[in-house]
């Protein structure tokens, strides 16, 4: 029975994203709805995606930022799976109306070259990296006015809907690099990469380890999104995105449409 | 009162009272107006000539104002400044009584030492490369002799920008090694990051701040003048300290700067 209404959930995600068209927290319908459960529906939406022929490219964080954390009252990270469909590279034209109420977070991505276990230490963490780029992900619940509890958003693979990569750059220490990000050039949100749980390394193990735990342990090549190091920032038909990190470089988007 | 000093001397009077007494005082606006920058730099010069009077001597500027969200909460398109006495600085990783300064909230920061005098009206942001001997991570402790920080523009003015004490890094850097714009900030307490930021957030550049505080202080008739140390503005948000807290912050490419509070 259980199955049955998770798999209607999912699919209700999975058309919600497709057609752009929000849809009423599940947890409304579902209020003991906790995390495990949360995690099955994201899997099965998942399998929706897969079988439409997208590929899993690595994952994404959320909840990454301690002060974020506190906030919401939990101390562990969420994540979303991340599929070639989702896929952008710089100077990208992204189209608005493939969104319902798209953001932009500025991030740190990391491209590994070994896989990772669960119980992957941080020094072997750290050795499996192949590069780090700067990276802009865009954000997209697929529940109504971007509201959501955390069974929510786990179940709709965090909001995850695209991510820009920029330039690969050789592995570095990431702990505290600088973070611009900016619209139409003009700045918007400023800060580091020390937001992300004090060091996006971190991020990274606890990636290794919530993949491990899914039966989907990280792969050379996957991608990870350490998470945000500052808020979001809607994103408008017409704007220009960019972020630039310090030392990593710049990457940057258009969004199609018109300015309203 | 536009014929007499008497409500300088009143404001002056329960800020040095305030201090004196480690006891917050009411906001000065009242004796001023909220919006009467000129009238508070006054009061700030009469608390500043007291404190000379009493032997400290003043070793620098601090820049206060710097984020644009600071400037708009307190409906000001500029920075402030304040004066730093030698009172003020503790050597790194120091142990500051928690009752040392009223108040107490940190940020990060990068400070400048001049090589040379900055005198010119129009300075610019060569002048101000020029003239720059070296940089130092920065921790500033800022402080309020009005209770419950309920400040305006002219109440943080006229409090000597609010500063307190402030610690600087001990490794200095040449400004060529360092990525003014973009090099990130975090400061930690206990491991965790209590706030993070970036150089930019200081006036896109904390240059344009020095820049800004020379050419002011060249109007005011006091240029900047080589030794002197500033104190550009924070890098990210402030943090509110509690008795046994201890801060260690970091700016990338300067490395480190660290203070605690006695419990």
């Amino acid at each position: 029975m259980t199955h049955t209404r998770y798999s209607g959930y999912a699919r209700a995600l999975d058309t919600a994203a497709r057609t752009a068209t929000p849809i009423a927290q599940l947890t409304l319908t579902e209020p003991g709805l906790d995390r495990a459960g949360a995690l099955e529906i994201q899997r099965l939406l998942m399998e929706e995606r897969y079988m439409r022929g997208e590929r899993r490219i690595g994952l994404k964080l959320g909840l990454t930022s301690v002060a974020k954390m506190r906030q919401v009252g939990v101390n562990e990270v969420i994540w979303g799976r991340l599929t070639d469909a989702m896929l952008f590279h710089d100077a990208a034209e992204l189209a608005f109306s493939a969104y319902i109420h798209p953001r932009a977070e500025p991030e740190i991505a990391f491209i590994l070259k070994r896989s990772l276990p669960a119980d992957a230490s941080l020094s072997e963490t750290a050795l499996a990296i192949e590069a780090v780029l700067p990276a802009i992900e865009i954000i997209d619940s697929r529940y109504e006015n971007f509201v959501f509890s955390e069974a929510d958003v786990i179940a709709d693979n965090c909001s995850a809907a695209a991510v820009v990569l920029g330039n690969p750059v050789a592995p570095r220490d990431v702990g505290n690099l600088g973070m611009v990000m900016r619209l139409d050039g003009r700045v918007a949100q400023l800060g580091s990469s020390a937001a992300i749980l004090g060091h996006p390394l971190r991020a990274l193990l606890r990636a290794a380890r919530l993949a491990a735990d899914a039966g989907e342990p990280l792969q050379p090549g996957d991608i990870v999104l350490a998470g945000a190091a500052m808020a979001a920032e809607p994103l408008r038909p017409g704007a220009y995105v960019s972020v630039e990190v310090q030392d990593l470089g710049r990457v940057g988007f258009t969004v199609s449409g018109e300015t309203p | 009162m536009p014929f007499s000093k008497d409500h300088i001397y009143a404001a002056a009077t329960r800020l040095l009272a305030a201090a004196a007494t480690k006891t917050p005082c009411a906001p000065i606006r009242d004796l001023l107006g909220p919006d009467a920058i000129d009238d508070a730099y006054a009061v700030q010069q009469q608390l500043v000539r007291e404190y000379l009077a009493a032997g400290r001597r003043q070793v620098g500027h601090k820049i206060g104002l710097t984020a644009l969200s600071v400037q708009k909460a307190l409906g000001v398109d500029r920075p402030d400044f304040g004066i730093l006495l030698d009172d003020m600085a503790f050597p790194e990783g120091a142990e500051i009584a928690f009752d040392h300064i009223m108040q107490p909230k940190v940020e990060a920061e990068i400070a400048f030492v001049l090589g040379r005098d900055l005198p010119k009206e129009g300075t610019t942001l060569a002048d101000v490369i020029r003239a720059t001997d070296y940089v130092l991570p920065a921790l500033e402790i800022v402080g309020s002799r009005i209770e419950n920080w309920d400040i305006r523009i002219a109440d943080t003015i006229a409090d000597n920008a609010s500063s307190g004490a402030f610690v600087l890094g001990a490794y200095p850097r040449t400004l060529t090694s360092i990525d003014l714009q973009l090099c990130g900030m975090v400061i930690e307490r206990r491991g965790e990051p209590v706030s993070t930021g970036v150089g930019m957030a200081c006036l896109g550049s904390p240059l344009n701040a020095v820049a800004w505080l020379a050419r002011t202080m060249v109007r005011h008739g006091t240029p900047l003048r080589a030794g002197d140390i500033v104190l550009s503005g924070a890098l990210g948000p402030m943090v509110n300290v509690t008795a046994g807290d201890f801060f260690e912050a970091r700016i990338e490419g300067l490395g480190s700067v660290s203070v605690g509070f006695s419990a």
